[in-house]
């Protein structure tokens, strides 16, 4: 009998056709939780640096967690991991919506999924049973649509779907994996990975039960948990709101990326923020699985030229992205833009910055209307945003430039482009400033899938919540923990936070509910949850493990992809240019003096950024010593 | 008392079918669930859907060995399992498909309204689901209908604060 997972997983190779069955390998429960870290290890054991991601040997392992499926609040994320075709290194995105919990149901704990179908093809997972059906009328559809179209085509409404879009099928390198209608796993290029299998959809539906080893336990701690979130100071205004909630906040504290990270303060945020998306655009709230919250919205245009544009999961990320980093502050344009992003299935981060980092090497006159084909890409122009973007989904152009990525672009425009493209390992800066906290400018650094807020997601010291760091910490670190220009204590949040995030994205709970951004759910919340459903009698201290453990091995899975020490910086811009105006005027990012804390404190030599013998032997990785990937 | 339920409140969150099926099924299990939140997704729109009570009760009239009746403590349509034949004869008349056959129990099973104390109605984060007395529903609706007209709340305000300082 299995409590909390459901006990199979399959694997599924596009090249042959050949479906297996088999038990979820107890060593993965045991050692791995689930979604994040059984990804992680699948990687590790089935890729290496001699992994083309585009290639039919990258692996997509779609997984779910041993809460995920049941009514502990937000658990309901499903977990993509693939060796990313952005950054070349270890890859993955996490996604809330139906999926995760639909797949458990289905009977699965997670799949892998490897080759290359010869013609396009979508999975279709039902009750224990997996087959392939045809998707060559699905191809070249929006990745919206497509979900839409198989649903009907099965004749079921409840069919859960995760689908790619145009810039999937062209391998754009950040094509994003479409999840439950608009909601998506966003980063590292997952849509491209998927494109290069053939794979246009995986659709899912189930009708079995997930079963709880210590129910009425289980009961008394999930009711606990919500009841926790539900009372929290901060619960209304992130059900109200949502992410777009935090566009004014982090514009006044100088956090808010504008024009491509010129600055970090956008005079006209106030026309852009959650106030007027509520005011002029809202049309619903909607919920992922078993969540209280409701972040999500539905936002819709209604007047103008965008009129009939309608998003949902629409995030301050995409506010940022194409808002203040273009210098865009039409607001029903931002939602038509993600509207469109979400359609092409691209991830509205990268796609974004990708044209923010035209516009602004269009400025500085690095590219001329010749090089873009006539496009006039002065700040703001959203019809030529719009039009980049969608150059950018099907490679026409310049798009196709864009579409590489801005690490790639930039060495290929030459002339100083380098300079301006806001990057990490790879992957675009999503809409944070490490000027503004230092915090995220050291989490931006050390994240496995380069550039990335949501790896140790540092929320505490963003504008300083004293009553969640005393909650979490305890008073003896303030104030410097909540300082955002603080650096004291911030590699140790930084740490603790990876290690944290890489359990919450294993047990298939969410980061944007009670684990970080209402910070009510820690260490001790998640393993009464988790130990209850699986009756594996799990402590705080066994968990923090496993989350070191996972972080540990991603590490060294990019060691052996030729990741080192120097790689953990950022881009010359945030480190020597002083933030020009706002409140974080004057200010660098100083990861400098947070680095040699962060090694130390996660066991890694300083001098090469690997994971020393000792750290992984601790943690019973010594086959990543045996790979090489050990200082 | 009666299940009220409000679509325009439904998230779509689904935890009032993970929360039943685990009371009445001991897992989560939501194709067990005696409320199902149906939903058309590209629209948004959610409703959650369960045995209605219904006063004149189709599934009672057409159960040809008499197992499903009224708890007169609750007013819920409960059944009798051990008389049930497995016949689906109520399922069959039931215009809502409130009623469900179980092919591993060989019984139908529908909301029972949980003795009385129904679990969605706690569980619904968003209010969309309530256990109301009939008498005090129509208020309660009138209430939250005339709140959306504004203009009028606006208008009665002022007055309200004035008259609140004299005081």
């Amino acid at each position: 009998m299995n409590y909390g997972y459901v006990g199979k997983c399959a694997r599924i190779n596009l090249s042959t056709g050949d479906i297996t069955i088999a038990d979820t390998p107890e060593d993965l429960m045991e050692n791995y939780l689930g979604g994040n870290g059984f990804g992680a290890k699948i990687l590790w054991d089935e890729t290496g640096p001699e992994t083309d991601p585009l290639s039919p040997e990258n692996r997509l392992i779609v997984a779910t967690g041993p809460i995920c499926g049941t009514f502990v609040p937000n658990a309901g994320r499903v977990e993509f991991v693939f060796k990313s075709p952005l950054t070349g290194i270890y890859g993955d995105s996490n996604s809330g919506g139906f999926l995760g919990p639909e797949l458990k149901f289905a009977g699965f704990d997670f799949l892998v999924i490897l080759g290359k179908a010869s013609s396009p093809v979508y999975l279709h997972v039902e009750d224990g049973r997996i087959g392939l059906k045809d998707a060559s009328h699905l191809w070249g559809e929006d990745a919206v649509k497509t979900e839409e179209l198989i649903r009907k085509e099965l004749g079921d409404e409840d069919v859960k779907c995760a689908t790619i879009g145009p810039a999937g099928e062209n391998l754009v390198r950040y094509a994003c994996i479409n999840v439950s209608v608009q909601r998506q796993a966003g980063r590292s290029g997952g849509g491209a990975v998927m494109g290069s299998k053939n794979l246009k959809a995986i659709a899912v539906r189930g009708h079995g039960p997930v079963c709880i080893a210590d129910p009425k336990r289980f009961y008394e701690v999930a009711v606990r948990l919500k009841k926790l979130i539900m009372e929290d100071e901060f619960y209304p205004a992130v059900s109200a709101y949502g992410t777009p909630g935090i566009v004014s906040l982090m514009n006044i504290i100088g956090r808010f990326p504008t024009k491509n990270f010129q600055r970090g303060d956008f005079p006209y945020a106030d026309e852009i923020n959650a106030e007027a998306l509520r005011e002029n655009h809202f049309v619903k709230d909607i919920a992922c699985y078993a969540c209280p919250i409701a972040c999500d919205k539905i936002y819709g245009v209604f007047k103008g030229p965008y009129a009939g544009a309608v998003t949902r999961s629409f995030e301050y990320e995409t506010l940022g992205s194409y808002g203040a980093g273009i210098w865009n502050r039409d607001l029903p344009s931002i939602i038509a833009l993600g509207d469109l992003c979400d359609r092409l299935g691209l991830d509205s981060i990268s796609a974004g910055r990708a044209v923010g980092f035209a516009m602004e090497l269009f400025e500085k006159g690095i590219i001329t209307k010749k090089d873009t084909g006539g496009l006039d890409l002065t700040w703001g122009n959203v019809e030529s945003a719009m039009t980049l973007t969608k150059m950018i989904a099907k490679r026409e152009g310049f798009g196709a430039v864009l579409a590489e990525g801005v690490r790639r672009a930039s060495r290929a425009i030459g002339k100083g482009a380098e300079y301006y493209a806001m990057e990490v390992k790879g992957q675009e800066i999503a809409a944070q400033d490490g000027r503004a906290q230092q915090s995220m400018g050291l989490a931006h650094v050390t994240s496995n899938r380069g550039a990335d807020h949501l790896k140790a997601f540092p929320t505490i010291d963003e504008t300083g919540y004293p009553s969640q760091a005393v909650r979490r910490y305890g008073e003896q670190y303030l104030p410097e923990l909540v300082d955002p220009q603080a650096t004291k204590y911030k590699a140790w949040v930084v740490k603790d936070g990876e290690d944290f995030a890489a359990v919450v994205d294993s047990s298939g709970n969410c980061k944007s509910g009670g684990t970080f951004v209402l910070a009510q759910v820690y260490w001790s919340e998640m393993a009464e949850a988790i130990s209850a459903a699986t009756g594996r009698n799990l402590t705080s201290d066994d968990l923090k493990e496993i989350g070191e453990r996972i972080y540990n091995l991603q590490r060294c899975y990019n060691v052996l992809c030729g990741i080192s020490s120097k790689d953990d910086t950022l881009p010359k811009r945030l480190l020597e240019e002083p933030s020009p105006s706002g409140k974080a005027k004057g200010q660098v990012a100083r990861i400098h003096e947070m680095l040699p804390e962060y090694y130390a404190l996660r066991g890694w030599d300083p001098e090469t950024g690997r994971p020393k013998k000792e750290t992984l032997k601790r943690l019973g990785l010594e086959f990543c010593i045996d790979r090489g990937a050990a200082s | 008392m009666f299940l009220y339920i409000d679509p325009s409140k439904c998230t779509g969150c689904m935890l009032c079918e993970a929360f039943c099926s685990f009371k009445k099924e001991g897992a989560i299990w939501p194709s067990k669930s005696r409320i199902t939140v149906l939903k058309w997704e590209e629209k948004a729109a959610f409703i959650p859907f369960t045995c209605l009570q219904c006063e004149r009760p189709l599934c009672a009239e057409a159960c040809p060995v008499g197992a499903i009746s009224r708890d007169s403590k609750t007013g819920a349509m409960v059944v009798n399992e051990k008389r049930c034949l497995g016949c689906k004869t109520c399922v069959l008349a039931c215009p809502f498909g409130g009623i469900n056959f179980d092919e591993e129990k060989g019984y139908v099973v529908k909301c029972d309204l949980c003795g009385g104390d129904p679990e969605c109605a706690k569980q619904c984060p968003k209010g969309a689901i309530s256990f109301v007395h009939p008498d005090r529903m129509a208020p309660k609706k009138k209430r939250e209908a005339a709140a959306k007209i504004t203009s009028l709340l606006e208008v009665v305000a002022p007055v309200k604060k004035e008259e609140g300082e004299v005081a």
